[in-house]
């Protein structure tokens, strides 16, 4: 948060920054409207908060760079309640470019990632965790995704949380009267809750394992088409993509690195990489691909691997992999998944099988509320080991102990929403007679 | 020119403490009470300290306080307590010979030089309207003191009135009169007036009790000082007894229930949840079979034995009824009746963490007077004050002490930032960070902070740093020493290893307080770096000070009910604003930002 700041004039591509129809870049700031003005044919002075105006961006020699509509936002009314604008302009990247680096001429900065959401969080437009689900909703490609998001916001997991910290707080209370009260008042020894523990640890860490399969619709699940050279993966690749854009050629090894692309597969969104061929080679750079390969692999959500029907070629043994057989229509059927990607035979089958083995990550951890960041998760590991070292703390001391019970409330509480001294004691008084 | 540098009013554990700090840093200080016969009067149980509050006893020692000095002349009986439950939760707690604690506390102040001992009531105060502040007194009898500072430690006395069953009197304690005008006084001034209510338990006569009905509890031995100026206490130790209630009793007060005064609603002020009387116990935990009751000593050479665990506002019939109902009871000889006291207390949210008045400038207000119950509460906050207004007479800045540090620092804080419901009474858990805030090393926390305000005397400054030097020392022997394998330093690391067990010989010249505390500082190094990340954490929120004139209207991004919150309490710092009860995370976040973009610009 250090270099975040409000009120200083900054810019931001908001659409992906790749060839497309329109793009919008949006620019907040003190003063940014008459900063931009002279830039800009149309008159955003006179100009009804919210509305659009038309006109033309002019490079500072006069000539016209693009042809834009603006939507002016007056202070107090825009997202991050602060002076702002929004350009619409033509989705060409050198369209962009120029823009960019003629409002950075005009005094505009570059604007950090989630800038506008803090500067709106700091003009009291937004809160904490909302904040932090305004980001996720920004990044989330698929309307599965955003529809969690959503969720967040109204505190699903915060629910699970409270309930955590509640009973983690019970525990804590009752450690805390033996400690608050002489062996005199309180002669038990304290016994550790073993079985309580550890069904919350389960608990928080089940929460902790949705990351990944969040990340799996937030990010898009890491699918890597791999196969011997030549197995025919490039094609699949091109028929999954419905588009030509790795370089498809009977030449064994063309493909030399990977090639990554976007698309959402049977409503999943994927990153889907074609990648080098795997065979022994001598040549250094083909073998560096392959190694690239190799890696990409291991960090995939799944592996298509692509057997040419003709090859001795078997998938290998690992849950992630679906294999599938090539060339359906000169070859045949094969004993496993077959398509051919000339024809487009066989195609629906292998979308379907990928989008199978893609959910079955996600339907393991149903009944559980999601988290999308690796900070919540992060916090309720946190929580969860200091349970466990709680547990582990009690010959030591309960003093000790009960520094760890507060260490997994205040890991907790970092989620929700800060808790306080008082609510032990107040637990404490409601659930114990005491005299001294 | 002014009669006095400073008025101290009321003589109690609060009031103590606060003129002997200021008279002790050289200035003229009155003391006006309205008995020179109960100065330091243990008004309810005969002991000192406890968990957390024995905590607080050595702090108030480590920074120049009286207390531990009181306590350890006139201990009958120590214990430590929760020895099994871990080194940070331990604390002290000794019984005291009431009559002669309060005897040396008068003689401690009659001895000391700049101050002054002068018996009236209070009925207003003088203001100077010029600069809103306290200017001096105005007694009973008529007299006007003026002073430049005026520490206000009134205690329950203010409008009080206690109640045994359907009697009820205007009284501070039993037969003492209430003080009465002063109350309304400060309300006229703008100040902010509660009701609050506690109570004592009846006094029986040694001679009538069937000891053989009840547990002994003896004290440890060799008893241990409060003080770090004392090495060792020689004195007789005498026992406690233990008995309890049971169904009989149980039935006793349900029967009468009706005629308490707190069931009966004469009594409206709030009473403390951890120290309930005994028909609230009754009524709360119906399934409770028993409840335990402590016999304790008031005192050498008296007979008075206190019931601790039997406080009631019951009628004296009822309390005869079920007190005799009670194992080793049964012919007890009841000298003092059991009753509930209700008075006034002002609404600590009106002060600064320097205990100075937000409403009166140089106006410090200490003690049971600020909604807290217990002595070494009391004293622990006119020390405090006291030492507030010295600052304020030299032109310095408030002595303040940090959650971070002390005991004495959480229960300010909580005071000043949360106000209280009900009597509030230290205990470990309300400090996050206790195991940094152990009774033995009080000293090396604050003696230097006392120093450097010019309470410690070089002497008491010079015996931290030999003890520093010496767990230094012993430290450095435990590196050097191997011991199969490892140094001895590691090996204590181990569980169930002993430092006097060790047999190292460089050691046997060192005394058993040194060694332990190095020992204990070893063991728990891994959880102190742990909690010290989080102390870091909580100290850079201390450290970003907000400005007392600051502005919370020019920051639109904080929520209106938080705004309100921090405009009444005035927090002098985000850590302190974070600590309001119901402000929001969110909003604390946007005043982070903006207290240090204001820095900047």
């Amino acid at each position: 948060m250090a270099h975040y700041s409000t009120g200083e004039p900054v810019y931001a591509l908001a659409t992906p920054f790749s060839p497309s129809a329109l793009a919008v870049i949006r620019a907040s700031g003190d003063d940014s409207l008459s900063l931009f003005q002279p830039c800009f044919t149309g008159s955003l002075g006179k100009a009804a908060s919210s509305s659009a105006i038309h006109g033309f961006i002019m490079g500072k020699d006069g000539h016209r760079i693009d042809e834009v509509m603006v939507i002016k936002y007056a202070k107090g009314h825009g997202y991050t309640s602060e002076e702002a604008f929004e350009i619409m302009c033509h989705g060409s990247l050198p369209v962009i470019k120029e823009i960019s680096s003629l409002l950075e001429s005009l005094g505009f900065r570059e604007a950090l990632r989630g800038e506008f959401t803090y500067r709106a969080f700091m003009h009291g437009r937004v809160d904490l965790t909302e904040a932090e689900a305004v980001e996720e909703i920004v990044r989330s490609r698929t309307g599965k995704a955003s529809g969690e998001a959503l969720m967040r916001l109204t505190g699903s997991i915060r629910d699970e949380a409270e309930k955590a910290k509640d009973e983690i707080l019970d525990i804590l209370a009752s450690l805390e009267v033996q400690l608050d009260y002489g062996e005199d008042e309180i002669p038990e020894d304290w016994v550790f809750p073993t079985e309580r523990a550890a069904a919350i640890r389960r608990r928080l860490e089940s929460i902790a394992a949705t990351f990944r399969a969040s990340r799996l619709w937030s990010e898009g699940a890491l699918v890597v088409i791999a196969g011997r050279t030549n197995a025919g993966k490039s094609s699949l690749y091109n028929a999954l993509l419905k588009e030509n854009r790795a370089i498809v050629s009977p030449v064994e090894g063309t493909t030399r690195d990977y090639i990554e692309s976007d698309a959402v597969i049977a409503g999943i969104p994927v990153r889907l990489f074609d990648t080098a061929g795997l065979r022994e080679t001598g040549e250094s750079v083909e073998a560096e691909g392959i190694r690239r390969t190799e890696d990409l692999m291991d960090r995939a959500d799944l592996v298509v691997y692509v057997i040419d029907p003709a090859s001795d070629d078997t998938p290998p043994d690992d849950s992630r992999v679906l294999a599938a057989y090539s060339r359906l229509d000169t070859a045949g059927e094969s004993d496993g998944l077959s398509f051919s990607s000339v024809t487009g035979e066989g195609l629906d089958k292998v979308i379907d099988a990928i989008g199978r083995k893609l959910s079955e990550d996600l339907t393991e951890t149903e009944g559980v509320p999601r988290i999308d960041s690796e900070r919540q998760r992060g916090k309720l590991l946190e929580a969860a080991e200091a349970l466990s070292d709680a547990e582990k703390s009690l010959s030591f001391g309960s003093d000790v102990t009960a520094m760890y019970l507060q260490s997994a409330l205040s890991s907790l509480g970092e989620l929700t929403g800060e808790i306080t001294g008082e609510d032990v004691l107040d637990r404490l008084f409601s659930s114990f007679c005491l005299g001294k | 020119m002014r009669d006095y540098d400073a008025i101290v009013i009321g003589g109690g554990h609060a009031g103590i403490e606060a003129s002997l700090a200021l008279s002790r840093e050289g200035f003229d200080t009155l003391l006006v009470t309205q008995s020179l016969d109960t100065i330091g009067r243990m008004s309810c149980n005969p002991s000192i300290g406890g968990l957390a509050k024995g905590n607080l006893v050595r702090e108030i020692d480590a920074l120049g306080g009286e207390m531990g000095h009181l306590a350890d002349s006139t201990m009958i009986q120590m214990r430590m307590l929760n020895r099994r439950r871990g080194p940070a939760v331990q604390a002290p707690r000794a019984q005291a010979d009431k009559f002669s604690y309060s005897r040396l506390a008068k003689e401690t102040l009659e001895k000391q030089s700049h101050l002054f001992l002068f018996m009236d009531t209070v009925t207003d105060l003088m203001v100077d309207e010029s600069t809103r502040s306290a200017a001096g007194v105005v007694t009973a009898r008529g007299w006007r003191i003026t002073s430049k500072v005026v520490v206000l430690t009134t205690g329950t006395f203010m409008d009080g009135r206690i109640f045994i069953g359907e009697y009820d009197e205007q009284c501070g304690r039993l037969s003492e009169a209430a003080a009465i005008g002063l109350g309304d006084s400060l309300r006229r001034l703008g100040f902010h007036t509660g009701r609050m209510k506690t109570g004592t338990p009846a006094r029986v006569r040694f001679s009538s009790l069937d000891l053989s009905e009840m547990e002994v509890q003896d004290g440890d031995s060799p008893m241990l000082p409060f003080s770090f100026d004392n090495e060792r206490i020689d004195r007789p130790s005498l026992p406690c007894y233990v008995t309890y209630t049971n169904e009989e009793t149980h039935r006793i007060i349900r029967e009468n229930i009706g005629r308490s005064p707190l069931y009966g609603g004469k009594i409206v002020g709030r009473g403390p949840r951890y120290c309930p009387s005994i028909e609230d116990k009754v009524v709360r935990f119906p399934d409770r079979e028993r409840h335990q009751i402590f016999v304790e000593p008031e005192g050498l050479g008296t007979e008075e034995m206190y019931l601790n665990g039997l406080s009631s506002s019951l009628p004296e019939d009822v309390q005869h009824a079920f007190i005799h109902s009670i194992p080793g009871l049964r012919h007890a000889e009841i000298m003092r009746p059991a009753y509930a006291v209700e008075y006034d207390y002002l609404d600590p949210l009106d002060l600064y963490p320097s205990l100075e008045s937000k409403i009166l400038r140089s106006f410090f207000i200490a003690g049971q007077t600020n909604g807290t119950s217990g002595y070494e509460e009391a004293a622990a906050q006119g020390l405090i004050a006291g030492m507030n207004a010295a600052e304020r007479l030299k032109g310095e800045k408030p002595f303040i002490l940090s959650r971070t540090e002390s005991y004495i620092g959480v229960l300010i804080d909580d005071l000043v930032t949360k106000g209280t419901k009900e009597p509030y009474r230290m205990f470990t858990s309300r400090a996050e960070y206790r195991l940094s805030l152990r009774h033995d090393t009080a000293d090396q926390r604050l003696t230097p902070r006392g120093y450097a305000a010019g309470l410690v005397t070089e002497e008491k400054m010079k015996r931290l740093e030999k003890k520093m030097e010496d767990i230094r020392r012993v430290k450095e022997i435990l590196q050097h020493t191997r011991l199969g394998g490892k140094s001895a330093y590691d090996t204590l690391k181990e569980p169930d290893r002993d430092i006097m067990t060790l047999g190292i010989p460089a050691l046997s010249s060192y005394p058993e307080q040194i060694l332990t505390e190095a020992e204990l500082d070893i063991r728990y190094a891994g959880y102190i770096d742990r909690q010290e990340r989080e102390l870091e954490k909580a100290r850079k929120a201390e450290n970003m000070e907000i400005p007392a004139d600051f502005d919370y209207d020019s920051v639109d991004g904080i929520s209106s009910e938080s705004r309100e919150k921090l405009k009444t309490v005035r927090p002098v710092s985000v850590g302190q604003a974070a600590r309001i009860s119901g402000v929001r995370v969110s909003d604390i976040a946007v005043l982070a930002v903006a207290v240090r973009s204001m820095k900047r610009g």
